[in-house]
Order: structure tokens, then sequence, then C-alpha cells
């Protein structure tokens, strides 16, 4: 189950092209939330044990807080992450096809997901609207919930446009496979993984010669 | 009896079924999961129940303090690159180790612990010591075979020695404290490097053309060395006194050993744009073992209902074997089934059947913990995907991959001894943890 070589966002010209680099930007700025609120959650933390162990003044409902943090990281990078192929599959199988039959795996792969997909963002939705109207709140600082829970649908929900973006990719391939790849996450094969691994090891150089 | 007329048995196998036939023709893992737990629920609970409930479920299941703890400790080994860590690791082990037969390869394997300490990432390790390690040990005359098999199986060493995410996993799968889960690696680790070393010191002694001791190191050299080894020793005191004493929750340690990394990796010249990569990758990695969570979850939610793994239990333990034989039975279908997948996906596909079964066998639940992610990070180093090695070949092009997995046969050895010493005297990894306090 190896990941994937990414190329994102394309440079292709055509519409497909444009609709890829359009939901791309979203993706980055998403991600960017995610990576924000990671970084700033190491920050509280180490003020939380600080002001507890040193000034006995614990954050107030700092678990709370932490929990309503985590639907960001949890959820708003799943779309950048399905758009660089880094979620987990295994491409023993379709990782040796070519052409037409390859697309064909690629194509079904991405209408199951819409299917799933979809569903979440519906019923998601409406776990977050009954904790709107129930005024679901967290224990310690009452915190509502529904901003947390409806992450989830609006993290789905540009993850649904990219898949539909990746269908038309797909699509497109599975009629002409002589086209060039655009809107999609290439496969690496093993190889090409690992030296991407390897190459993307920052600092490695320093250290080497060091 | 459901409304198709089936029992609740044949649509949980239809469903394992279904899922290993959409995990094989190339679905990502969490969409299969979760389509497949749909489907099930919904045939068993109607749509509109069913749908409801999965519905609920990635926020219910994600949003949990215990799981912040993730996005710490994959920090941690982002951010570790950029503090100079692992040359400082190797200099020591360099210093107090070459005068070992094999010296170098034994240092190699204990820098790579001291890197375990910061990092969970086996082939992200495996990379950099590629670079620091390997041209060091050629140039002392080393056998490729040895360099290469070190620096590959070394990497490994991260998911046991804490702070390690894949026993998180286990953990929350499991619903089994991630503290004491945590601590329970480190003696584990320990105990294979060890292991390792020994292998690597009676392969240097037959052979010692292929690793020829090093000498010359004062010892004011070696003690010189050990400064730049100060920010694993904070990390590994962070986070050992934190769950030791309970001082902090693993989220709050975690998150302090990554402010204590990014410090130094600024004092040492971390820049805003690696800051930027570092964050955007763990940004990236924190969501795709979210999303695996939450849609493995909605699996094995389906899975409770169908009663399976009750079933499974059952059957396991009516077995006319002694447990003994059953779980090295469990162990070697781990070794086959490591050979085709990775290691996160394939505990997230197991272990709802296969755990209960382990527990009413008799087994304690941390142990096998242990010995699961032994199983599966040996497949890391073993043909036909055995990713470690094709990173070390990626990275020293003059070192063909045959001679990577030839450098690998005596390690895999040694780990087959390392767990049959677990299988024998549990109380290895069982000791460490049942001294601190249930967290």
């Amino acid at each position: 189950m190896a990941g994937h070589a990414a190329e994102a966002p394309s440079s292709d010209r055509s519409a497909l092209g444009a609709a890829d680099r359009f939901v791309w930007r979203i993706e980055v700025f998403l991600a960017y939330v995610s990576a924000a609120c990671i970084f700033v959650l190491m920050f509280i933390a180490v003020v939380q044990i600080v002001g507890r162990k040193l000034f006995n003044a614990p954050i107030f409902g700092y678990i709370d807080m932490v929990e309503i943090a985590m639907g960001t990281f949890a959820f708003l990078a799943i779309s950048y992450c399905e758009r660089l192929g880094g979620h987990v599959r295994m491409e023993l199988l379709v990782g040796n096809l070519r052409g037409r039959l390859l697309w064909l795996f690629e194509t079904t792969g991405v209408i199951v997901s819409l299917f799933i997909v979809g569903v979440l963002i519906y019923y998601g939705y409406e776990h977050a609207m009954r904790a709107f109207t129930a005024g679901d709140s967290t224990i310690d600082a009452e915190y509502p919930w529904w901003p947390s829970k409806l992450l989830v649908p609006l993290s789905f929900s540009v993850l649904w446009v990219r898949l539909l973006i990746m269908l038309w990719g797909y699509l497109r391939l599975l009629v002409d496979p002589g086209l060039k790849p655009v809107a999609v996450p290439l496969m690496a094969s093993v190889e090409e993984e690992a030296l991407r691994e390897a190459g993307a090891v920052p600092g490695a150089e320093e250290n080497g010669k060091a | 009896m459901t409304a198709l007329g089936l029992s609740k048995d044949v649509i949980g196998i239809i469903g394992i079924l279904s899922l290993l036939v959409l995990v094989v023709v190339g679905v990502r893992v969490y969409i299969a999961a979760a389509v497949v737990g749909l489907a099930g629920l919904v045939t068993m609970l109607g749509w509109s129940a069913g749908a409801g409930m999965v519905g609920t479920i990635p926020h219910s299941k994600s949003i949990t303090y215990t799981l912040s703890i993730l996005p710490m400790f994959i920090l941690i080994g982002y951010l570790a690159y950029y503090a100079g860590i692992t040359a400082a690791l190797f200099r020591a082990a360099r210093a107090w180790f070459g005068w070992l037969p094999g010296g170098l390869a034994v240092g190699t394997v204990f820098a790579n612990a001291g890197f375990a300490a910061v990092s969970g990432a086996s082939t992200a390790t495996a990379a950099v010591f590629s670079r620091v390690a390997i041209p060091e040990m050629l140039a002392a005359g080393y056998s490729k075979t040895m360099a290469a098999g070190t620096v590959a199986i070394g990497g490994t060493l991260a998911a046991l020695i804490p702070p390690s995410a894949i026993l998180v996993i286990y953990g929350i799968i499991v619903e089994e404290s991630v503290g004491q889960l945590l601590v329970a690696g480190f003696l584990p680790g320990i105990i294979t490097a060890v292991v390792y070393s020994l292998i690597i010191v009676v392969w240097a002694s037959a052979d010692p053309k292929a690793g020829p001791a090093i000498h010359g190191a004062t010892w004011s050299e070696r003690f010189a060395s050990l400064p730049g080894t100060l920010p694993v020793i904070l990390v590994v005191v962070i986070i050992f006194s934190a769950m030791s004493y309970g001082w902090a929750t693993p989220t709050e340690a975690g998150a302090l050993g990554a402010f204590v990394v990014f410090v130094i990796a600024l004092l040492r010249g971390m820049r805003t744009p690696q800051l930027k990569d570092a964050l955007l990758e763990t940004a990236k990695l924190t969501v795709m073992i979210f999303s695996m969570i939450w849609g493995i979850l909605i699996f094995v939610r389906f899975l409770g209902f169908t009663g399976l793994p009750a079933d499974f239990t059952t059957w396991v333990t009516s077995l006319p074997y002694p447990p003994i034989v059953i779980m090295i039975g469990i162990l070697l279908m781990y070794g086959v089934l490591g050979m085709f997948m990775d290691a996160i996906g394939m505990l997230l596909l197991t272990l709802p059947v296969v755990y209960p079964a382990v527990m009413a066998l008799g087994y304690d639940s941390i142990w096998f913990g242990i010995i699961v992610v032994k199983m599966v990070e040996i497949c890391l180093v073993t043909p036909p995907i055995g990713l470690n090695c094709f990173v070390v070949a990626a990275v020293r092009r003059d070192i063909p991959l045959a001679t990577v997995f030839r450098g690998i046969a005596p390690f895999v050895i040694a780990d087959a001894i390392t767990i049959s010493l677990f299988l024998a005297f549990p109380e290895l990894i069982t000791w460490l943890p049942s001294l601190m306090a249930k967290g």
C-alpha cells in the first residue's frame, strides 16, 4: 500500500485543469487552517502545563477547547490529502494495470467515494443541525458543539467536488486512454515512492555533511 | 434474520468479503470501510436508522481528547529533521560503539533507536540514515550488505520506541490505555536494538571483512559527543515522566516534546518555509489517519451488529489447540498479510475480529499490541514490498535492491528470536506499564 507521487495542481490549460486549480486553492487554504490549528494546539498545551504546574492556574475548559479545535485537523485537509493521493490504499493490483482497465477501476472507486461521501455530507449536516437546535455543548466550558460538527459536511463537500473533478478526469481517460492524465493523482511505483520519500527528507543534506 | 432473510453471520461475512474486494481493486481504505459499513447497517437496520447512525460516526469517533495526541507525535517527527538530531546521534553512537566488531553498524542501530525516540516514521528514518551512516560505514570498509541491511532494519525501531503513532492507533481500536501502550513499547524497542547489535557483532566476528572495528575514539571525544543528543534525551524524559507520574496528559507531553524540538530546530536554523512544510505534512498525515479511524469504525459498528466478532471468538476458543499454537497461527497470518498491506491498514482491518478472540484466549492486550506491531514492522523490510529496503536502494544508487534484502536476512532471524522471547516471557513487555497508573 504505497502512496502516490503527486503533481498538484495540474498546469493544463483546459477547463478541467482550471477546475482542478480552483478547488486546489480551497484545499490548500483548508490544509493551512488545519496546520495552523496543530501549531496553536502545541503552544496552548505548553501554556496549560506551565500554568497548571507553576502557577496552579490551568486554562479553563482546556480539554473542551482541544476537542472543539480537533475538528479542524481531523477533517479540513481531507480533500487536500485526496488530491495528493495521500489516503492509504492497496496498489498491488491497480499498480500493475495500464490503460483502460486501470481507468475503469479508478472511475469505479471515485463513484463509490462520491456515494458514501454524499451520504456522510447529508447525515453529517443533520447531526450538526441536531446539535444546533438542541443547544448541545461541551461539559466544562459549555462551548456549543455545532460549529465543530459542521466541519464534517463542510470538509466533505469540498472533497465531494474534488471527487467530481476526479471523475471527470478519469472518465475522459476511460474514453480515450491515449490522453494525458489531468487533475487526477498519479500512482508511483514503489521505487518512485521510495525516491520521493528519500528526497523529501528535509535537512538530510546538511545532516549528511555534518 | 433480516430483511433479506440472511442470517447475521452471513451478512457479516459478505461484508468482510466485499471490503476485501474493494480494497484489492484499489478503493481507498477509509472509503471502502465506510461504504461497506453503511451498506451493512442499512441492510440490518433500514435506511434512515442505518445511514443516520453512519452520519454521526466521523465526528463522534474522531473528536475525542485521546486522539489529539496524533498530530503532536507526527509534528515531533517532522521537526526533528530540522533539529540536526540524526547526525549528532550517529556521531555519539560511533564514538561509543565503534570499537566493537561491526561497531559502526551497532552504532547505527543505537542512533536509530535514539532517533526513534523523536520520530514515529520508519521509512523516513531509513532515508536519513542512508545518507548519514552508509557513507561512513563504506568508507570504513564495511560490506554493502551489512551497511544497507542495518540502515533498513534500524528504521523499524521507530514503531516500538515511543512516540509511536501506530501504537496509538492500536490503543484506539482496542480501547486500551494509550499511555500504557506507549510506555510498553520502550523495553521491547531496546531489546530489539540489543538483539540486532548482537547479530551484527556475531556477523562481523564471523566475517571480519564485513564490519571491521574502528579504534581510536578517546573518552573526551565520547563525552563531547553527548550534548548533541540532548533533544532526544529531553523528549524521552518529558514523555516518560509525564506518563509515569501523570503530571501531563499524553497529548500535553507530546505537545511539550514538539515544542522542545521546535525550539531546537529554530536554533539550528529552521526558517519559515521549512516550518510550513513540516506543518503541512503533519496536517496531511493527520487527516489521513483520522479518515482511516472513522472509516474503519463505521465498518466495526456494522460488524458489531452482525455479532461476527463474538462468534469468531467462540469458534477460536473452541479449537482443540493450546492458545500458544493459535497465537503463532495468528502471527503467521500477520506475516503473510504484511507482504501486501501497509501496517496501519492491516491493523485496522484485522483487529476488530482478531482482538476479541485473542483476549478470550487469555492474552494481555498491551502485550498483544506490541507483538502485532513488531510483526507488521518486519513486513516493512521483507519482500515483495519492504518499503524501507526500497528507500535505502533509492538513496544509494550504487547498492542494488537485492543486496539490501540480503542484508536484511540476519535481522529477520533476529526478529524471530525476539518475538519468541516475548512469547516465552510476556513480562518483558508487561512489566514496565504495570508500574504506572492506568490512564
